[in-house]
């Protein structure tokens, strides 16, 4: 099979091109569940997520139409049947490769980065190597590029955008950037006395309270599985890092820096709306987030707005969690394998990410787009350099199930660190030597 | 007897039909409880282990407590809602008010909502946010706001809110058609004797929605023991474990750590309760239908 190697002024003149006819087009072409002709002969189950083609953004969705119908131009006699995800990330996951197990599931599919492991685990994705160029696979970051590949060198999906947590804070209360945990609470305490809720940040269950919390522990050098895939989180120097961690939040909480409530967060828009609503000194958010709030926000109230990297114990401590989403194929016909890798390359990669303001995770893409030269960015990559992702276990769900657990039950006062962080445990040894 | 095996033979299709539909699932999630399954590879061992492991388990009897209270407490409000929006409306009607129709409607628009959205629904409710509805419009009226999902007992009590608003629709269908099917001359014997509202309610209505009542009691616990669509959407369980009930546990087991084994050993679990408690219902109520 010969390497997908597009050509970018080719692709860019093509879209222009097809700009004004494709919202004509595109109402043929693209309907709630099909991309391209009703007739045509060749059908690719494709299932993403309703942030892009299905945005209710107009201007992300004419755009995203533009580009699914350069791509099935050109490829003739092919259709995909769409097929939307829902946005509870982890069960949305976990049914997809059930039924992916039972042979219901897509031909090619967007996976988060934090089920990857599971997905590879599994053994249920075909390589995509054969329709990737050396160059492309040797650009990506080295984070991804371990990320996505087996033992044996093998591309297994393709990692197309990358996020990160940064802290947000409103400079017209909290003027300097907290570089420690201590430093956060104190400003947090202002914003309080100011009126405000101090610092949001997820605490619910679900995979983001998990997600945006563990950077803490990463910070400290923490590992919340060996080599193996062996949970190790409560062994050693471990237990006392995720103590720590635990006992950082603890604090936030008892001492009135984070309100009670953020136990009841499952939802990065909870902080938007609270920015809008001007209620929030900080949060802890992701990176996607600086676009909503630009959009969001007034023009002078957005200006009050800054991010930087999550603080850690010490200044020098410092993680931040890596995500993103990555698209595979799991049909075993190379056609379809070779459709899906250009879904990724053609549509999302470059083009999609570069409207949407998203993190591409190749290199040489920064370059390529004004749209990376905002200060912002230069903040993104700075944190990206202490970035780690999730570990690639198939326990890692399971682990970040029983993470939020534990922190709902510290937080709301039900336990405490020690005895929530062994009952967490004892339920993922439990559920780990099931497995 | 001819006839007997006739009768058989129309029961047919609708046995085979049911036993598709209904029996063979049950029968697999009984196979899979006795296996070391999961969502990452299938069958390679059979045993009791997934029981062994389910009553080992640290959590199992917060979650078991945590449904009893669930549904106890659902069961109760259920009823009692359902019977007096019943009432209000047979009250209503008897004096031809007005927008009796509506009230029934209201109702069981709440019930036609699906589990998930209803959980939406409260949530927002019930947001902590300072913008939240109902803080909101209790600070005001210059009360303090309630901390509804981020405490773990009021976490409890605004899942059960939120079950009840939903659910109590169908309980008020159940017993205003037995309400409905209680002869008026018993109400106007009573009235004739001075019988008070409150004493033809005790003596004449109870006692005669004897049978409704036990109906609605297997149902709904049944109903009240498989929901977790609106807790999910609502606390997805939390804080901590505060809202997680077996239903949701299961869940998790199966989709959070993939085992298939353990989730259909809780499944069964469940299973059982509720036919335990469908039987000594049951009990009752053909003790009680065998002496009236």
């Amino acid at each position: 099979m010969t390497p997908i190697r597009p050509n970018r002024l080719a692709l860019s003149v093509a879209a222009l091109m097809l700009a004004a006819p494709t919202a004509v087009l595109s109402q043929d072409l693209i309907t709630r569940d099909r991309v391209g002709p009703e007739d045509a002969p060749n059908v690719m189950t494709f299932r993403l997520t309703a942030y892009d083609l299905y945005s209710t953004d107009p201007a992300t969705r004419e755009t995203f139409e533009a580009l699914f119908t350069t791509f099935i131009l050109a490829n003739p006699g092919w259709r995909l049947e769409t097929q939307l995800a829902t946005d509870n990330i982890g069960q949305e996951q976990a049914r997809m490769l059930e039924q992916v197990g039972a042979g219901r599931g897509p031909d090619c599919a967007m996976i988060d980065s934090s089920a990857l492991g599971l997905f590879k685990s599994a053994g249920v994705l075909q390589p995509m190597n054969a329709y990737f160029t050396q160059d492309q696979i040797d650009d990506m970051f080295p984070f991804v590029r371990d990320a996505v590949s087996d033992a044996d060198g093998n591309v297994l999906a393709w990692w197309w955008f990358t996020s990160l947590q940064v802290l947000y804070r409103d400079t017209a209360l909290v003027p300097d950037a907290p570089q420690t945990w201590a430093e956060v609470q104190d400003a947090a305490l202002v914003t309080v006395a100011a009126g405000r809720e101090g610092i949001l940040f997820n605490g619910g269950r679900w995979e983001g309270t998990t997600f945006d919390w563990l950077p803490n522990f990463w910070a400290q050098g923490g590992e919340i599985v060996d080599a193996e895939g062996r949970p190790v989180f409560n062994q050693g120097d471990n237990r006392e890092k995720l103590l720590a961690a635990i006992n950082y939040y603890k604090g936030l909480v008892d001492s009135g820096a984070a309100p009670a409530r953020v136990t009841t967060i499952v939802n990065y828009d909870e902080f938007s709306a609270a920015a809008a609503a001007g209620t929030a000194g900080m949060f802890i958010g992701g990176n996607w987030q600086y676009g909503q709030l630009r959009s969001t926000l007034a023009p002078e109230d957005f200006a009050n707005w800054e991010l930087s990297e999550l603080p850690g114990p010490t200044p020098d401590q410092r993680a931040t969690g890596t995500g993103g989403w990555t698209i595979g194929a799991f049909s075993d016909d190379p056609e379809k394998v070779r459709l899906c890798a250009q879904i990724v390359w053609d549509i999302y990669a470059i083009d999609g990410n570069a409207f949407q303001g998203l993190l591409p995770t190749s290199a040489a893409i920064y370059d390529q787009f004004d749209a990376y030269d905002g200060p912002e960015y230069d903040a993104f990559a700075a944190a990206l350099v202490n970035g780690v992702s999730r570990p690639d276990a198939a326990i890692y769900p399971e682990i970040s199930n029983q993470f939020q657990i534990m922190l709902g039950q510290v937080l709301s006062g039900a336990a405490t660190p020690e005895a929530a962080l062994d009952a967490a445990a004892a339920a993922v040894d439990a559920a780990f030597a099931r497995l | 007897m001819q006839q007997n095996r006739l009768v058989w033979l129309w029961f047919t299709p609708v046995l085979l039909l049911l036993g598709a539909v209904y029996i063979v699932p049950v029968l697999d999630v009984a196979r899979l409880s006795f296996s070391d399954a999961t969502l990452l590879r299938p069958v390679t061992a059979y045993g009791l282990q997934s029981y062994r492991d389910m009553l080992g388990g640290d959590s199992l009897g917060t979650i078991l407590n945590t449904t009893a209270v669930f549904t106890l407490l659902n069961v109760l409000g259920l009823q009692l809602v359902g019977m007096g929006i019943a009432l209000l409306l047979i009250r209503g009607e008897n004096r031809r008010l007005r927008g009796m129709s509506v009230l029934r409607i209201i109702v069981l628009a709440a019930w036609v909502i699906p589990g998930v959205a209803n959980g939406l629904i409260w949530q927002m409710l019930f947001s902590e946010a300072p913008f939240g509805a109902i803080n909101s419009t209790l600070r005001l009226i210059g009360l303090p706001g309630v901390a509804w999902l981020s405490d773990p007992t009021n976490a409890m009590m605004s899942a059960v809110i939120a079950n009840i608003w939903q659910g109590s629709a169908f309980s008020m269908i159940v017993f205003y058609a037995a309400r409905r099917a209680i002869d008026p001359v018993l109400y106007e014997a009573a009235s004739v004797d001075g019988a008070t509202p409150a004493a033809q309610f005790v003596f004449i209505t109870l006692p005669q929605m004897r049978g409704a009542l036990l109906v609605n009691t297997v149902l709904v616990t049944i109903q009240t023991l498989n929901t977790f669509d609106t807790i999910l959407a609502l606390t997805g369980g939390g804080p901590g474990r505060a809202t997680e009930v077996l239903s949701l546990n299961i869940f998790n087991t199966v989709f959070y750590g993939f085992d298939l084994g353990g989730g259909s050993a809780l499944a069964m679990l469940l299973l059982a309760i509720s036919m335990a408690l469908t039987l000594i219902y049951l009990s009752i109520l053909m003790r009680r239908g065998a002496r009236t």
